[in-house]
């Protein structure tokens, strides 16, 4: 540890810790622009600049001042010094973020940034979340002093998700050391020189893309964008980023486990970024999860539950699907039917359906239904799993977790099911299509009950559809491929009158006699961690943003 | 009348002196043979420090005490000869490769012996082409002869060098800039620290050098430290008790340009002064020196009272100038200084590698202000303003007087002052451009402040009579504050 006196402020500071982190930990405010945590330190936008002190030379020994050069506070690192090295007899360092010379410092690298600025904030996407209009309001001149006429580098199109103002770009660089150390596939590069620097793309003589940016992290780069440089073409003129309100959530686009911020309005999802977590993320996420929340505001989303009259599917009330539903399982034995659990569901989702098959069916035959495998991606700093879904590990042992249960998968999974009559699927699997031995056997099922969010494959089949929710309606818990246990947060209302999926499990029990009553997530949790085993502390208190790995 | 005192010159003209038999008649490697049969590698290194080597590059860094700063236990090591030679005004280093490139090879032997290094990287300006081929050539010859290579001369030392063309970036002559481009990426200077030396050419420890500096080795070794030190002022620090050497020593190849009768090399003990030095290259063209630039473009501009400065390291720093490269060009009466500022701003503006932001955006706005001036657009001639101060009725506030500005002249001091300070020596840039680019603009334009107020007020390039363009004595900040240097022996 290194003690340090940073302004006015005695403190401690791991060593090695630099002056901008070391600051942010006890709010102060150190602008910057090219610093990235999760990057490299090239120290080229001159904003950290910050006042170091030390012995001055020729002077009597003991006596220190400020140094003759401010140093950027990115790159100036405090480790513990050796006795006969400490400044005024014990501190490792003194620094300096307030003084006069840092002030003006500031102002004069914000004109300079400022100087081909188009300063188009009222149509600029990144405005409200701009670090060029928040350092210079608070660090800033209020006024220019540039007469000449400024640069007009063009717009550019650079790969499918992102687009370049090139104007707003103050070449911090960040972007372009993402894909080279991040992302390792290095598409983006300076071109020209001094103040003609354009980040771009490689290109023919005639300006024609030989590479597009389109790597699976590309959407990364419009996050680390501390101007409205990079822009992301999902949500480009959707709204205002005061407008949006902010959850902290995870992905549910494989079984990494990204930590998310979902941001919506009441309308639905916006646009999901990526959440600092140290063992898991990092600071980013893939394109795949990035978008893939569109399914959550679509229009075809079931909205109403659906029974089949007459080989057609039609929308009927909750109360009359229930119905159906509790006279179509008990007419059959408890070895007749199969409980499906999802692996999209959240771990509630599956305790409550665990419980509805182990305490009112009497069944112990449950599977597990989920996404296809899809491709790994492997990053040098980033790794996009091949399981698609945010909870296998988590749905696999909670749905085991009762006595006796066994839990289905893959191939004996659908021979149980051709054999079955009545099957309970949770689904929740937005666009998954069926294979033939799938197939085959749910079509053999006498009455196939089906939870889903949108209709698809499985739907079609179905002679019950419920409407569930996706992660963006429900609060919850995922389980990660790596032990991680993690929560997501309700953001919107579930369309029409779909339901969160394990209050629909509930309502069947209801029906059926059963004893299950919770009334929020939280309460399962705390189920969770009565009965399942190595969920001990995973109650949603003690999981908060962080998460908890499972021993 | 000085006479030029020719070292590293001396066998410039020698037919075939790029040969090594010729090179080899004339003392060539007896230098290098001396080092490894009489001196351990520390003992040169001590010699140089003793000798006061100063880096002829720019800097004027004490080799020896550079060297001290490489840290011995790191493998490998790496020399990195800087032959980027691109700072305008300067064109010495260009004839040691053209004419005498074994003299190099030498040079950077010796220094490997002393240094325990194995690599060299001869970093040659792009448009050096005769340059680079007689050095290949050159090179090519040393293997041959067993002084590259496995094994040099039987001793067990492996050297080898590597020669790498440039691309034409000025910013490459920047010690970490070329160290960048000679790994194969953008020519970016690199945030310090580390130092090259520390962590120079792939994370390694690395020596960088101009090939002048390595090119005064071999005789450093040949001749001993005494007959060194002989050449040039040792000045005292009176800092210091008792005060500390400050070693000017050896000679120095000026580069003279502009106009003089005979423009050329000369190689000349250092610590002479600008008039003797105009007298050396064939005494002035024209009536009058108007103003004179002492190490290349980045420095800071002598006016014609500030002749008596001695062109060395120490007493040009102590005159806020500096000696630079040695690319020394003089003025006369007829040179308009907005011009010669807008010429030199244009090619910094040009030149700046765009890495870091006040060097980035700070350059071109600087050259766009002087141009504006030199169009005639300077900003309303002058503009009033109400001045400040304690009243009539005691209080502060308006006095009633106006005062006159020149806007843009302001503008251009604060805007060069925003990049690097050049009254504090404080920078915000990641490397010394930002200095080079300041340091011209904020001097010319304070030196020779009436050329540009009447320049502004006419609405045209006005060229003054010596004595009207050039700001007094008193006024001049630089000659008010410059301290000449007194040499040991009359400290003593």
């Amino acid at each position: 540890m290194a003690f340090i006196k940073l302004n006015d402020l005695e403190i401690e500071v791991e060593d090695g810790t630099n002056v901008v982190e070391a600051a942010r930990d006890h709010d102060i405010e150190v602008p910057h622009y090219c610093y990235h945590p999760g990057l490299s330190r090239p120290a080229n936008c001159r904003m950290c600049l910050v006042e170091p002190y030390g012995p001055i030379p020729g002077a009597p020994p003991g006596t220190i001042g400020p140094a003759r050069q401010l140093a950027t506070g990115c790159t100036l690192t405090v480790r513990s010094a050796p006795p006969e090295r400490k400044l005024e007899e014990k501190f490792d360092a003194i620094i300096r973020t307030d003084s006069q010379r840092v002030i003006k410092a500031r102002e004069d690298i914000l004109e300079f940034l400022l100087v081909h600025h188009p300063l188009d904030c009222p149509v600029c996407d990144q405005a409200g979340e701009c670090d060029l209009q928040d350092f210079s309001y608070r660090h800033g001149h209020d006024k220019s002093r540039y007469l000449e006429v400024k640069n007009v580098p063009p717009k550019k199109d650079l790969g499918p998700d992102v687009l370049l103002y090139s104007t707003r770009c103050i070449v911090c660089t960040r972007c372009i050391r993402f894909c080279d150390e991040v992302s390792g596939s290095g598409e983006l590069g300076l071109i020209n020189r001094g103040s003609h620097d354009e980040i771009d793309i490689p290109r023919s003589h005639e300006g024609i893309p030989i590479q597009l940016l389109d790597n699976k992290l590309a959407g990364n780069v419009v996050d680390i964008c501390p101007v409205g440089a990079l822009i992301s073409k999902d949500f480009l003129f959707k709204s205002r980023p005061w407008f949006m309100e902010k959850a902290n959530s995870v992905c549910s686009g494989c079984s990494v486990g990204c930590n998310v911020t979902v941001e919506y309005k009441a309308d639905g999802v916006y646009r999901i970024k990526p959440r600092f977590h140290e063992d898991i993320n990092q600071h980013w996420m893939c394109d795949d999860g990035r978008l893939g929340y569109h399914y959550v505001n679509s229009d075809d989303r079931l909205q109403l539950p659906l029974k089949r009259v007459e080989e057609e599917l039609v929308t009927t009330q909750w109360a009359d699907a229930l119905t159906l539903i509790s006279d179509g399982i008990s007419q059959v034995e408890a070895a007749d039917i199969v409980v499906i659990g999802s692996a999209q569901g959240t771990n509630e989702d599956n305790y409550v359906l665990q419980q509805f098959a182990h305490d009112v069916l009497n069944t112990t035959q449950l599977g597990l239904f989920g996404q296809l495998q899809g491709e790994e991606h492997k990053f040098p700093q980033f790794t996009i799993e091949a399981d698609k879904n945010p909870n296998t590990a988590g749905a696999r042992t909670i749905l085991g977790s009762a006595n006796g249960n066994v839990v289905l998968e893959g191939d004996t999974l659908w021979e149980k099911v051709a054999s079955a009559k009545v099957v309970y699927l949770v689904s929740g699997c937005p666009e998954r299509p069926l294979q033939d031995a799938e197939k085959d056997a749910l079509e053999k099922v006498d009455f196939l009950i089906v939870q889903d969010v949108l209709p698809s494959e499985v739907t079609q089949l179905a002679d019950v559809v419920l409407p569930g929710t996706t992660f963006a309606e429900k609060d919850g818990t995922f389980t990660n491929s790596t032990g991680w246990v993690q929560r997501i947060r309700k953001t919107i209302d579930p369309p029409g009158e779909a339901q969160v999926d394990w209050e629909i499990t509930q309502q069947l029990a209801k029906r059926l006699g059963g004893e299950i009553d919770y009334h929020f997530a939280g309460e399962i949790a705390i189920a969770i961690s009565e009965n399942v085993e190595g969920y001990g502390d995973a109650t949603h208190k003690n999981i908060g943003d962080a998460g908890i790995k499972l021993a | 009348m000085v006479q030029e005192r020719r070292i590293l010159y001396e066998h410039l003209d020698v037919p075939d002196i790029n040969t090594f038999e010729v090179f080899k008649q004339h003392d060539g490697y007896a230098r290098f043979e001396k080092a490894i049969a009489e001196y351990q590698p520390e003992e040169i290194a001590d010699m140089v420090k003793e000798a006061g080597l100063k880096g002829r590059g720019g800097a004027g860094f004490s080799t020896g005490e550079k060297w001290s700063f490489v840290p011995r236990d790191i493998e490998p090591r790496y020399l990195c000869c800087n032959a980027d030679e691109s700072e305008p005004g300067t064109f010495s280093n260009r004839y040691v490769l053209e004419k005498n490139p074994h003299l190099l090879i030498e040079g950077i032997l010796i220094c490997c012996y002393a240094m325990g290094i194995e690599t060299t990287y001869v970093y040659i300006r792009g448009e050096f082409t005769l340059g680079k081929k007689m050095l290949d050539a050159a090179i090519k010859e040393a293997y041959e002869q067993g002084y590259l290579g496995e094994n040099v001369r039987d001793t067990g030392l492996n050297i080898n060098i590597y020669t790498h063309p440039g691309a034409g970036a000025y910013i490459c002559g920047e010690e970490t800039g070329l160290i960048e481009s000679l790994e194969g990426k953008r020519g970016q200077p690199r945030n310090k620290p580390p130092f090259p030396a520390v962590q120079g050419v792939f994370m390694k420890p690395t020596v960088v050098q101009n090939v002048e500096t390595l090119c005064n080795l071999p005789f450093i070794v040949g001749n001993g430290v005494e007959w060194y030190t002989q050449m040039g002022p040792t000045y005292g620090d009176a800092r210091f008790d008792p005060p500390k050497p400050d070693p000017n020593t050896g000679t120095k190849l000026y580069c003279i340009s502009g106009d003089v009768n005979e423009p050329g090399v000369y190689e000349l003990d250092l610590g002479l002064t600008c008039t003797e030095l105009i007298e050396v290259a064939g005494g002035l063209r024209g009536e009058e020196v108007k103003a004179v630039i002492p190490g290349g473009s980045s420095a800071p501009i002598l006016t014609h009272y500030e002749l008596d400065t001695r062109l060395d390291f120490t007493s040009l720093t102590l005159a806020k100038s500096m000696l630079g490269s040695g690319g020394i060009i003089v003025m006369n009466e007829t040179r308009n200084i907005v011009d010669c500022l807008l010429n030199i701003m244009k090619f910094y503006a040009h030149e700046s590698c765009g890495q870091c932001t006040p060097c980035r955006w700070g350059t071109p706005w600087v050259r766009d202000i002087v141009q504006r001036i030199a169009d005639g657009e300077g900003r309303q001639a002058t503009i009033t303003r109400p001045k400040f101060g304690v009243t009539e009725s005691g209080r502060w506030g308006d006095t009633g007087e106006t005062e006159e500005i020149y806007e843009d002249l302001d503008l251009l001091e604060s805007v060069a002052n925003n990049i690097a300070n050049v009254d504090t020596m404080t920078w915000n840039t990641i490397c010394v451009f930002g200095i080079a680019v300041s340091w011209p603009a904020v001097s010319y334009m304070r030196k020779f402040r009436p050329e540009f107020e009447a320049t502004i007020r006419e609405g045209e390039l006005i060229t003054l009579p010596v004595a009207e363009a050039t700001v007094p004595p008193e006024e001049n900040y630089a000659y008010q504050q410059r301290i000449i240097p007194k040499e040991m022996a009359d400290l003593e």
